[in-house]
């Protein structure tokens, strides 16, 4: 019982805590890293594209404005745009979000409360991948929480807020569509862990059409209301064809830009065009695998995006780190926890300090950060990489990482075959 | 012979009707600068009597076939071909000193080169008639002529703005024909040399043989302080298609070490190196103009043909050749006495806005660009201000700050029209209408993100950065009242009568604009390694491949029990 208290008391002191930091002068310090905040997120682009529209200018004719028209329908008309509020209004978002992974948890559970519930929201709110990106108003923590709120919806069986959130959150983010296979499994199937016991895909494939039909009039009317509100399609090719063609080179944490930076101009076309599909790729078969547990599908392309997307922030593969939470059957049968700890805490060392170096100081090169996005994308790649073997792991039997022992009592070795 | 004495009959007025088609002008002005420097500007004026540019309109049919004695056929070609209704052209070095040196005789300093220029857009759907497609056939075409890198003012260097920059001429209104549309491109980190200017001579009906100029000796204006010549093509309805060809630069007499001691003294031979030596047969006239000081004692050999009001000219026709015209000054050179006289043909020497643009922030990814505007008059000033950025530096328009002395004054910032840039594709453009106070200073604000550029986008050298264009500061006429400037004085040619709408010369001048042209910007964008395309290809592809095959070696492969025998 006083667990229970206590994690009721965590999550309200944790978005006290987060406010006030929010109140801080933290967000003007980093409102122009590029670590938490990609062309397409950046706060500042946005206020630029408000102004623009403001003044009557269409800010989708220029290169420097990619969000997607409903954040400039949103800020507008409803919501103010000075600094302050946006702080508090990124934070409560940020506890919309903790709030939902929450509700992922307890419907996973089936229970209403359990005493993890205050862990699991500090993992969402401590983060500090996810924490910092708030602090930076980047947008990326309105695409965590959509995601993540269309996941929840899922899991409690309301098919249609679920739908609305994933068709809201397409339009902010064109390669959130690898969410959409494993949201409508989970929408046709339940939440509950299936990972010690698989088995086929069993319920009627037919309930998946009309899913599809309308999230499909889901995106169709939220398109339509865009197109209204930038007055014209140039929307289109800013935001959902950047994420494709990559016109702004500004660095990130991911590996597109410095490798389009370099890219032979010839080649560029063809590079382009597989590293999208390349995304696609992983869709078909992490959802066949783990046709019987879609929530943990969803999990693993959450950790692809955070690795693979055109644009990352901090808060994609953030997103991932902190969804571990919900999935703590795995933690026993994980390989290399350690090394993907430290691969991780390296790169978030030296990203910030090697990119500093060569943007600000001017004592390093480009290289330098290259290279720490690359730790970064490994340590993001071995920590997915980990999470497939574990999730397949736990159905052959109690034990750590590859070895085990059976109900005699047996040592045994998994291997793959 | 009948036949022949027919033939006689005939020469007379087809020669008569070829000369009077075409007449030549030209002439140097000569002043000294209240910093001891001289500034020398030659124009060479050739006029085509009742020619008009070419209807875009008729671009599909045969041109009449170009004739002519004087004019430059190469760009008569050119003017002809792309039908291009009014030209301008410059090729700068050095930035123009307006704290030193004043107005410039010829307004257009911007440093390297510029181009601009107004057509009307061509009819029906042959792309090559378009207006873009000729500004680009016109950019090579001149490129070529001139030897300059002009081919490079690419889409990413061309804009459009509405109101910095209005005609000179007159812009015809043919019947069923769009408005003229308005092209201008620079490129501020263009070197001119001795290559440009031999073009620019050939241009000439005298080349460099005979008449003024023969003064343009390479080797001593290339070695000026500052020096730039222009290309100026435009239409005057009641007299026809003029070509200016000016060459302005600022010379050093303590330099070009003909001075005695303190006495800054010059002589078109220290400052040339060379004299007038023939007079060019074809001009129709040909003058020497020396701005005379009106306080300082001085003497000046040979005297003038006539003193008009402060200026001294030498009419070539009158004068004894070969001519080397000297001042001698009788005391020693005090700096900053300024004995400019006020004259229609010369602006007031006083700059009469001083313009300070920077680029700040030690960051590569962002900064901030400050201009401060300077008006030191007794009356409040109204300007365009006109910033045009490639796309590797883009605004943040949203945190323009417009103040005066740390105060917050946005009401003096009356228009704003933007153009935003796009990656790897277009320029920026910023125009806004200011007002400036007067004896005060305007401080503008605004932060500037800086693109990242593929490998393949940088110059050479790239560390050394890009240059941006200055911005162009152009003074709104005081007594028009009425928001924006004239956007070019339309002529209706269609009802037969041609309007009359160019001013007389003296008004001219009141009339035209004033531009004040700021300093080209240096900036560093981040770079790349260039050496690493293969090692960053290889190392992120064996990175995806690596990740790939792990997340699909675990989902793909069956999982197999092994017993461990218990030992």
């Amino acid at each position: 019982m006083a667990l229970a208290v206590n994690s009721g008391l965590v999550f309200p002191v944790l978005v006290a805590g987060r406010i006030l930091l929010a109140l801080t002068s933290l967000p003007d310090a980093l409102k122009h890293d590029h670590q938490l905040s990609s062309p397409l997120t950046s706060y500042l682009n946005l206020q630029e594209g408000i102004y623009l529209f403001k003044n009557g200018i269409d800010p989708y004719a220029g290169g420097v404005f990619r969000h997607s028209p409903l954040f400039l329908a949103l800020f507008t008309t409803v919501l103010p745009t000075s600094r302050i509020i946006s702080s508090i209004i990124w934070t409560l978002c940020d506890a919309v979000g903790a709030w939902a992974l929450t509700e992922i948890w307890r419907a996973r559970q089936r229970v209403t409360q359990t005493s993890r519930d205050g862990l699991i929201a500090a993992a969402y709110l401590l983060n500090p991948y996810l924490f910092l990106s708030t602090l930076s108003l980047s947008t990326s923590p309105f695409e965590n929480t959509l995601a993540l709120l269309s996941f929840m919806f899922a899991a409690r069986g309301q098919v249609s807020p679920s739908l609305l959130a994933a068709a809201l959150l397409l339009q902010l983010s064109l390669s959130s569509i690898l969410l959409l296979a494993p949201l409508i499994l989970l929408l046709a199937s339940s939440p509950v862990s299936q990972l010690a016991s698989p088995r086929p895909f069993s319920r009627n494939g037919r309930k998946i059409i009309p899913l599809m039909a309308e999230f499909l009039a889901y995106t169709a009317v939220l398109s339509l209301a865009s197109t209204l509100i930038s007055g014209g399609w140039a929307w289109v090719p800013q935001t959902w064809g950047a994420s494709l063609t990559l016109p702004d080179l500004t660095p990130n944490c991911g590996l597109w830009w410095y490798f389009f930076t370099e890219m032979f101009d010839h080649f560029r076309p063809f590079f382009l065009m597989v590293f999208s599909i390349h995304l696609l790729i992983y869709i078909a078969p992490v959802c066949i695998k783990f046709q019987y547990d879609p929530l943990y599908a969803a999990f693993l392309l959450f950790g692809i995006l955070g690795t693979f997307k055109s644009y990352p922030t901090l808060a994609d593969p953030g997103l991932f780190l902190s969804m571990t939470a919900v999935f703590p059957e795995i933690f026993p049968y994980l390989r290399y926890p350690i090394v993907t700890t430290l691969l991780h805490l390296h790169a978030a060392l030296l990203m910030p300090l090697f990119h500093h170096l060569w943007l600000n100081q001017g004592t390093a090169n480009a290289n330098f950060f290259y290279a720490s996005t690359l730790v970064f994308a490994c340590a993001n790649g071995a920590a997915v990489a980990d999470c497939v073997w574990a999730g397949l792991r736990i159905a052959i039997g109690p034990g750590e990482g590859e070895e085990g022992k059976d109900k005699g009592g047996e040592k045994f070795v998994v291997v793959q075959e | 012979m009948r036949k022949f004495l027919w033939a006689l009959c005939l020469l007379p007025p087809c020669l008569s009707h070829s000369f009077s088609g075409e007449t030549f002008n030209e002439e140097l002005l000569v002043r000294a600068l209240p910093d001891g420097r001289v500034v020398s500007r030659f124009e060479f004026t050739t006029l085509l009597h009742g020619a008009t540019p070419r209807n875009p309109q008729n671009l599909s049919v045969e041109d009449h076939s170009q004739h002519y004695t004087l004019f430059p056929l190469a760009l008569g070609q050119i003017l002809r071909e792309y039908a291009v209704t009014e030209l301008h052209l410059t090729l700068n070095a050095g930035k123009w000193n307006y704290d030193r040196w004043g107005y410039p005789d010829e307004p257009d300093v911007a440093t390297g080169a510029a181009l601009w220029a107004w057509m009307a857009e061509g009819s029906g759907p042959i792309a090559r008639h378009s207006v873009d497609a000729r500004w680009r056939d016109l950019r090579n075409a001149l490129a070529g002529l001139f030897c300059a890198s002009i081919a490079s003012l690419d889409e990413q260097r061309t804009t459009s703005p509405a109101r910095a920059f209005t005609p000179v001429g007159a812009l015809p209104a043919w019947p069923q024909s769009l408005p003229h549309a308005f092209r201008h491109a620079s490129l501020p980190s263009e070197n001119v040399c001795t290559e440009n200017l031999t073009p620019f001579l050939k241009l000439l009906p005298c080349k460099s043989r005979s008449g003024l100029a023969h003064l343009l000796n390479p080797h001593r204006l290339f070695d000026a302080d500052w020096h730039g010549m222009g290309l100026h093509v435009s239409w005057h309805p009641e007299d026809g298609v003029q070509v200016r060809l000016t060459f302005q630069s600022v010379l050093d007499p303590l330099r070009a070490g003909t001075s005695r001691g303190l006495h800054v003294d010059w002589s078109l031979a220290s400052l040339f190196d060379r004299t007038i030596d023939r007079a060019c047969p074809v001009a129709a006239s040909s003058r020497v103009v020396v701005t005379l000081p009106n306080r300082e004692p001085y003497s000046i050999r040979p005297e003038p043909s006539s003193n008009d009001n402060g200026l001294g000219v030498y009419d070539l026709a009158e004068q004894p050749l070969p001519l080397d015209v000297g001042m001698h000054w009788l005391e020693p050179f005090q700096h900053g006495l300024a004995y400019f006289l006020p004259h229609p043909t010369i602006p007031s020497a006083q700059a009469p806005l001083s313009v300070r643009r920077m680029l700040r922030g030690s960051a590569q990814d962002h900064g901030a660009l400050a201009i401060s505007i300077t008006n030191p008059g007794s009356a409040a000033v109204r300007v365009v201000y006109l910033e045009t950025l490639p796309w590797i530096v883009y605004l943040y328009l949203h945190t323009l700050e417009l103040t005066v002395d740390g105060v917050p004054r946005a009401d003096l910032l009356e228009d704003i029209s933007y153009i935003a840039q796009v990656p790897h594709g277009r320029a920026a453009t910023l125009e806004a209408v200011l007002t400036l106070p007067a004896r005060s200073t305007v401080s503008l604000h605004v932060g500037v993100g800086r693109a990242f550029l593929r490998y393949t986008e940088h110059p050479p050298d790239a560390q050394r950065g890009w240059e941006l264009p200055g911005a162009v500061v152009v003074l709104l006429p005081s007594h028009s009242g009425n928001q924006s400037a004239p956007a070019g004085r339309w002529v209706s040619t269609n009802k037969g009568a041609v309007q009359r709408t160019a001013q007389k010369q003296g008004e001219g001048h009141e009339q035209q604009q004033r531009r004040i042209y700021t300093p080209a910007l240096l900036v560093d964008p981040a770079t790349p390694d260039f050496s690493m395309p293969y090692n960053v290809i290889i190392f992120t592809c064996s990175l995806v491949a690596f990740i790939f095959g792990s997340v699909f070696n675990g989902l793909t492969r069956r999982f197999v029990v092994l017993r461990v025998p218990p030992e």
